[in-house]
């Protein structure tokens, strides 16, 4: 009882200054850099808020950073060492339709994030899962590790040690589909704007708002429509309207790649031109977002510091003929990022060209290691520095280096993990260079826009601010 | 006796009785106090009956009347009661005046109840005939009387004190914390009869306050008993509503329910099928929430009618009752913060000019003068907090501008807390308490002990 007290204090729409409650209805305008895709591995802010809109962390995350119950009853403690945690559901759940939602929907969303017939970019927050590598390899058809122990109940044994493993539970690919406080309409095109319409059966009750559109929008358009009352909110790199507003804490990794195999000789100087950028420059000039640059996997929101023991630089290796820079053209900021790595690299000798590519084909390039050096931003989601540097070694590097990192991360904070980090992205060779975030612009009368630490914005605060006296 | 003279003394008697001055009759609590302290003093001993009678009060308009009542009971009681009348040393008049007896009386109203006291020096005034030399010497020792009875509305009116000159209109204290959100306040006499009490409802409990803001009494919220609401909200009212004197609904419940605060415990009384929005002298008003919110429906109704129709499609945040009636006996606050104000008809009275609120306000006359006072709230959320007291219906409405307080006023009401007989307002500031949530209550008085 206290606990859901506490949970729903902490989780009450902030108060304005001043003594106005929430009032519900209406429909809340959100602009956004690109138009928001449904599915896994949410890609920029707009994806980011409509799976958080649309679906139930199992956890969440409070004011202060702290795990509270979500669509879980309480928050799981450690048994085994570490290895297994007990997950109770909160009685009474269902999704959008009035399903009920159970351990049974836990276990299957576990499992169809491994799935080896529809390979999911979010399936690094199942990999920690006893018999994941097995399911994901077809070597076994059940996920070992998850028994569902009753209709709202289930035991998860870990593969190793991972006492984060809470903190998976509060990110988004974990959330319960179809639970969230507003359900999403088909769409005739992916560019069309997508309305969301509320969910009343919401474990936390029904959402302040009627309805969420969101659009795609350019800067110059975003500024002009909160200006003339045509959007409530944007959540764009650059600010947008005259009414400032918070910042989304930077959580998208941007990191290169290096390929030896094609690179051959020439990766040793690659690799040492790179870890020579000045990260700093890049995060100011470069990218149009709030930004930060980058020492280790880790974004410094999640992990402040630098490593001591930074690698040092190669002296006299030989220089590739000729450098290809793959970056993701639908990223912000990487076709910028992309064009003064390249600067830096010929200044260091190196003949380098950038290559965009968009979205699929950068990741199908990405997988098929059809590249010299890519660039690939990762958005952030687990805000523990094990979970964030696995999910980047997973978008990075495939399945095994993230279990890996994970596991070698597993427990570290402050110097030990800074040092971890640093050691891992040497491994996968990764060199890390910003972490960026993006504003959000709200109209004066947009009201319960709190981020979380994870960078969340919970849909389902939003309301917006009547007068009907002056 | 002759046959004559009973006839003529009857119409001596009678002719005396129509010719005597009339006596108004004193207030009945002024008699009874009066009469609770001539008991105390006690009927004169060793014929010692000559008695100067020294009368002070806080409030001037009080001395006259209670004078005249402490007479009559010391009288009946055999004294020869001489009025003192003024004069700077009471004791040296009482004894040059061949006096038996000084009863020096101080008056006044307890504070946050609803009573009068008096407080008496019972001194004896004549000459010792062991202690001739000595002649400022007291014969006996003197001796403490004292008496407290309920205040009715006219002591209550006799009692109050005037403000200081320059006083503000109303001054704002804290008067108590609660750990949590407060969601509603209702003020009244939830237990006995003219014993006030602030009721507040936050989302695990509902919680009964002295005047004082000492606890009474508590009832724990069964958990699951409502359906989960983004805003918690409540509504709570004070008043008759059948078994028990406290009616509340929470947004989420499918019923309201009627408390009966017996002692120091609150025991269900019974249900509503409505949300009781408010009460006072005009009357109980009715509502209900928007299902799965924690808004209310356009619907006002004194009855407990689930077919009342809305009035219109918006939503409210609440509505407050003015405790004594009058002529804005009601103020509805919309979720466009539009406030609107009714007479005891529920019919629509046009303030004189626009007036605004945050979701806290009350209605309480604050001045006594027959007229509620619109206690108000910001309404700017982007702006800090600050509470107005507001006469809706004058040619200068602000009345009263506090300075900034801290939190988020989100819930009021208005009654008489400092038991003066003019009602005050009690607002509720959410406040942050470390990492948790907690409500300072703040109360709102013109009530002139308080400004002191």
């Amino acid at each position: 009882m206290m606990r859901a007290l506490v949970l729903a204090l902490c989780l009450a729409p902030a108060l304005a200054a001043a003594g106005v409650r929430p009032s519900y209805g209406g429909t809340i305008r959100i602009g956004v850099g690109t138009a928001p895709r449904l599915g896994d591995g949410a890609q920029g802010p707009g994806d980011a808020f409509v799976e958080r809109a649309t679906a139930a962390p199992l956890l969440e995350l409070d004011a202060a950073g702290a795990l509270a119950p979500g669509a879980l009853a309480e928050v799981p403690l450690p048994e085994a060492g570490g290895r297994a945690f007990r997950l109770r559901l909160r009685p009474g759940l269902a999704d959008a339709s009035g399903r009920p939602l159970g351990a049974a929907d836990v276990a299957a969303r576990l499992a169809a994030l491994l799935s080896p017939d529809a390979p999911s970019p979010d399936a690094w927050v199942a990999l920690p899962v006893l018999g994941a590598d097995a399911l994901a390899e077809r070597r076994a058809s059940l996920l070992a590790g998850v028994q569902v122990l009753s209709p709202t109940e289930l035991l998860v044994t870990l593969a190793f040690p991972l006492p984060e493993f809470p903190w998976l539970l509060a990110a988004a690919p974990l959330a319960l589909r179809g639970a969230g406080p507003f359900v999403a309409q088909p769409r005739r095109a992916p560019q069309d704007p997508l309305v969301l319409v509320r969910n009343d059966r919401h474990h936390l009750g029904r959402p302040f708002a009627d309805e969420v559109r969101v659009v795609a929008v350019d800067p110059r358009g975003a500024a002009r429509l909160v200006e003339q009352g045509g959007l409530d909110l944007v959540l764009r790199p650059e600010a947008a309207g005259g009414r400032a507003g918070p910042v989304l804490r930077a959580l998208a990794a941007t990191v290169a790649l290096v390929n030896p195999a094609r690179l051959g000789p020439g990766a040793d100087a690659a690799r040492s031109a790179l870890r020579a950028l000045d990260r700093t420059e890049l995060a100011r000039r470069f990218v149009r977002g709030p930004a930060e640059p980058l020492r280790t996997l880790v974004p410094p929101a999640i992990l402040p510091g630098a490593p001591h023991d930074d690698a040092p630089p190669a002296v006299g290796a030989a220089l590739p003929a000729r450098l290809a820079l793959l970056a993701d053209s639908s990223a912000p900021d990487q076709r910028a990022l992309a064009e003064r790595i390249q600067v830096k690299l010929f200044d260091r000798g190196i003949r380098a060209s950038v290559d965009l590519a968009d979205g699929g084909r950068f990741r199908a390039r990405l997988a098929a290691g059809d590249y010299d050096v890519a660039l690939l931003v990762v958005p952030v989601q687990a805000v523990r520095p094990a979970l964030a540097a696995g999910q980047i070694a997973f978008a990075a590097r495939g399945a095994r280096a993230a279990r890996r990192t994970m596991a070698a991360l597993a427990g570290l904070e402050g110097d030990d993990a800074l040092a971890a980090a640093a050691r891992v992205a040497r491994e996968l060779d990764l060199v890390p260079l910003v972490a960026s975030g993006v504003r959000a612009s709200p109209a004066a009368a947009l009201q319960g826009l709190a981020p979380r630490p994870d960078g969340a914005i919970d849909a389902g605060a939003l309301w917006l601010l009547r007068r009907g006296a002056p | 006796m002759s046959a004559t003279a009973v006839p003529i003394r009857l119409a001596l008697l009678v002719l005396a009785v129509c010719a005597a001055p009339a006596r108004a009759a004193s207030p009945p609590a002024l008699d009874a106090v009066a009469g609770a302290l001539a008991r105390e003093v006690g009927p004169p001993v060793e014929g010692r009956r000559a008695l100067l009678l020294d009368v002070e009060t806080r409030a001037p308009a009080l001395a006259a009347p209670l004078e005249t009542a402490l007479d009559a009971a010391l009288s009946s009681l055999g004294y020869a009661v001489t009025p003192l009348g003024g004069g700077a040393q009471p004791e040296r008049s009482a004894r040059a005046a061949g006096q038996d007896w000084l009863l020096r009386v101080r008056a006044g109203l307890v504070p946050g109840r609803r009573e009068v006291a008096l407080i008496g020096e019972l001194i004896p005034a004549w000459a010792s005939f062991f202690l001739q030399r000595r002649p400022d010497a007291r014969a006996i020792p003197p001796r403490i009387v004292q008496a407290r009875v309920a205040a009715d509305p006219e002591t209550l009116l006799l009692a109050r004190e005037a403000a200081p000159t320059g006083a503000p209109f109303a001054t704002v204290r804290t008067l108590a914390r609660l750990p949590g959100r407060v969601l509603a306040l209702a003020i009244g006499e939830p237990g006995e009869p003219g014993h006030a009490a602030i009721v507040a409802v936050t989302p695990e409990a509902v919680v009964v306050l002295s005047p004082a803001g000492e606890r009474i009494a508590e009832r724990l919220d069964l958990p699951g008993a409502a359906r989960p609401v983004r805003d918690p909200a409540a509504t709570v009212a004070v008043g008759d509503f059948g078994g028990g004197r406290i009616a509340l609904q929470r947004a989420g419940a499918a019923r309201g329910e009627v408390l009966a605060l017996r002692g120091a415990s609150l025991e269900p009384a019974g249900a509503l099928d409505a949300a009781p929005l408010c009460a006072g002298e005009a009357g109980r008003l009715f509502g209900g929430f928007e299902p799965g919110t924690g808004v209310l429906r356009d619907v006002l109704g004194p009855l407990v009618d689930p077919a009342t129709a809305p009035r219109s499609p918006r939503t409210l945040y609440g509505a407050a009752c003015a405790p004594r009636g009058g002529p804005l006996s009601y103020a509805i606050v919309g979720t466009d913060l539009a406030v609107e104000l009714l007479g005891p008809a529920l019919r629509p009275v046009a303030p004189r000019a626009p007036v605004s609120t945050g979701c806290g306000f009350a209605l309480a006359d604050l001045d006594g003068d027959g007229t509620a006072e619109l206690v108000v709230s910001a309404a700017d959320p982007a702006g800090p907090e600050r509470l107005r007291v507001l006469a809706p219906l004058a040619e200068a409405p602000l009345l009263l501008e506090s300075p900034t307080v801290a939190g988020a006023v989100l819930a009021g009401a208005g009654g008489d807390v400092t038991g003066d007989g003019v009602d005050d307002a009690v607002l509720a500031a959410i406040v942050q308490d470390g990492g948790s949530v907690a409500t300072e209550l703040l109360l709102v008085t013109s009530d002139p002990r308080e400004a002191r």
